[in-house]
């Protein structure tokens, strides 16, 4: 009997995950970078130069203003799109909040920057809203999109100079609740089918259990592939996002 | 008998403590009852524009005053029309979105208005505030979204079984949702 609950709690267990839904955006780079130019407008100095620029603001400051140019927004409006964009793939830092987001779409000639919610504050929407209009904008239109990307970049950070400061070596994450309960179901599953396969009296009561939990198996140096699957970041630039999250705000323009 | 009775209860207890039962239901609730914060915060940055909104415009186009009364009468009926978060049952979120909509239709009318008076458009203050008024919409579409997940992560736990049976014993109800009705779900146009 308290073989078939311990089964029971591990279906259970496994039952109870999470889902996790697909979007229709590009995936977060590997390696992970902060100029991603998508529609190849930039050549490869002025992609690298940005990269520097942005990924050394990055290093002193730890806020993290990402650029990404795409072709086409296939059908999205352009806030919407930085915003679960930016959201995906967390830029900026988790708690700090201190990402931005400047998003080009060439072919509808629509620009954006999103800014975190701990940015808001230092970039209002207004702010935003000049640099497009007045900065980004007229770069553009004569197809100097280094030049525009690069000024608007440099007010940014003028903008969040002094705001945020980066704490060496603080990202640390939480082990997963779920990645326990999953351990947990399959080793209870694990039990169940043991006990049941080995003794072959399955009504007993007390003993086969007790005998089980006392028994060293085999099985447990495959437990090792689990700490395998963490995502490994840096690659000496850029180090990777960080979580920041978005809540719309900002500013969005044409050109 | 009497022993199954026993295991069938301590299974319960088993699985209302594990973290897939009632801890759960409680997390998300708590997840829809925060963002619920978040929309009414975002709800009240537009509110707080608007009198700024409409004092620029009434400077430029004396002539509006009935379009501007709408808008302030609309603003104070959404502002004044507020749900208890403990309480987000599909007829409040309904009464609440449809003040709110009435709101957003004013202030779309107000500003195709706008549209016919030159002075007005290339008025800074109200470049600016139309730049705001744009993001805010932008940032109530989001929080609104968000909402809309976190209740729809709750809804669809609560009545899946077997936590249906928990959630029935502690009183965890259904919540509701923003609908997209004509005319809300795009954004009042900003853009000249």
């Amino acid at each position: 009997m308290t073989k078939s609950s311990i089964l029971l709690f591990g279906i259970w267990s496994l039952f109870c995950l999470p889902k996790v839904l697909a979007q229709d955006l590009p995936e977060r780079p590997n390696p992970p970078t902060l100029v991603n130019d998508f529609a190849e407008i930039l050549n490869a100095s002025q992609r690298k130069s940005l990269e520097d620029k942005l990924s050394n603001y990055n290093d002193s400051t730890s806020s993290q203003i990402a650029i990404v140019i795409i072709p086409s927004l296939n059908g999205y409006e352009v806030a919407q799109y930085a915003v679960e964009l930016a959201e995906k793939w967390g830029i900026g830092q988790e708690g700090k909040d201190n990402g931005i987001l400047i998003l080009v779409a060439i072919n509808d000639r629509r620009m954006n920057i999103s800014t975190g919610y701990g940015v808001e504050a230092f970039v209002p929407d207004v702010t935003a809203n000049r640099i497009i209009d007045r900065t980004m904008a007229p770069n553009f239109r004569n197809g100097n999109y280094f030049e525009g990307l690069d000024q608007a970049t440099s007010i940014l950070m003028a903008l969040l100079s002094g705001q945020f400061v980066a704490e060496p070596g603080a990202r640390n994450e939480g082990f997963p609740i779920t990645l326990i309960l999953v351990i947990m179901g399959i080793f209870f599953i694990i039990i169940f089918l043991r006990s049941k396969g080995g003794g072959g009296r399955g009504g007993g009561g007390f003993r086969p259990t007790v005998h089980t939990f006392g028994n060293p198996y085999r099985g447990r140096s495959s437990w090792g592939d689990f700490s395998s699957g963490g995502g490994s970041f840096g690659s000496g630039g850029f180090g990777g996002f960080g979580g920041g999250s978005f809540g719309g705000g900002g500013a969005s323009g044409s050109w | 008998m009497k022993r199954l009775t026993l295991y069938l209860i301590g299974f319960i207890v088993i699985s209302s403590l594990s973290s897939c039962g009632y801890n759960t239901m409680v997390e998300l609730d708590e997840k829809a009852t925060g963002q619920w914060a978040n929309v009414e915060n975002a709800y009240q940055r537009r509110g707080d524009l608007i009198p700024n909104l409409v004092n620029t415009v009434k400077g430029a186009a004396e002539s509006e005053k009935s379009i501007l009364t709408d808008v302030m009468e609309a603003r104070s009926k959404a502002t004044s029309t507020t749900i208890d978060a403990n309480n987000l049952s599909p007829e409040k979120i309904a009464q609440f979105q449809q003040a709110q909509d009435g709101l957003s239709s004013a202030l779309s009318r107000l500003l195709v208005t706008v549209e016919r008076y030159p002075d007005i458009k290339s008025n800074q203050n109200f470049l600016d505030l139309q730049a705001q008024l744009e993001g805010t919409e932008n940032r109530i579409s989001v929080e609104r979204k968000r909402f809309n997940d976190a209740v729809q992560a709750y809804n669809s736990y609560i009545r899946s079984f077997p936590q249906t049976i928990i959630a029935g014993w502690f009183d965890f109800e259904k919540k509701g949702y923003f609908q997209a009705t004509p005319g809300s779900e795009k954004a009042p146009e900003v853009q000249f």
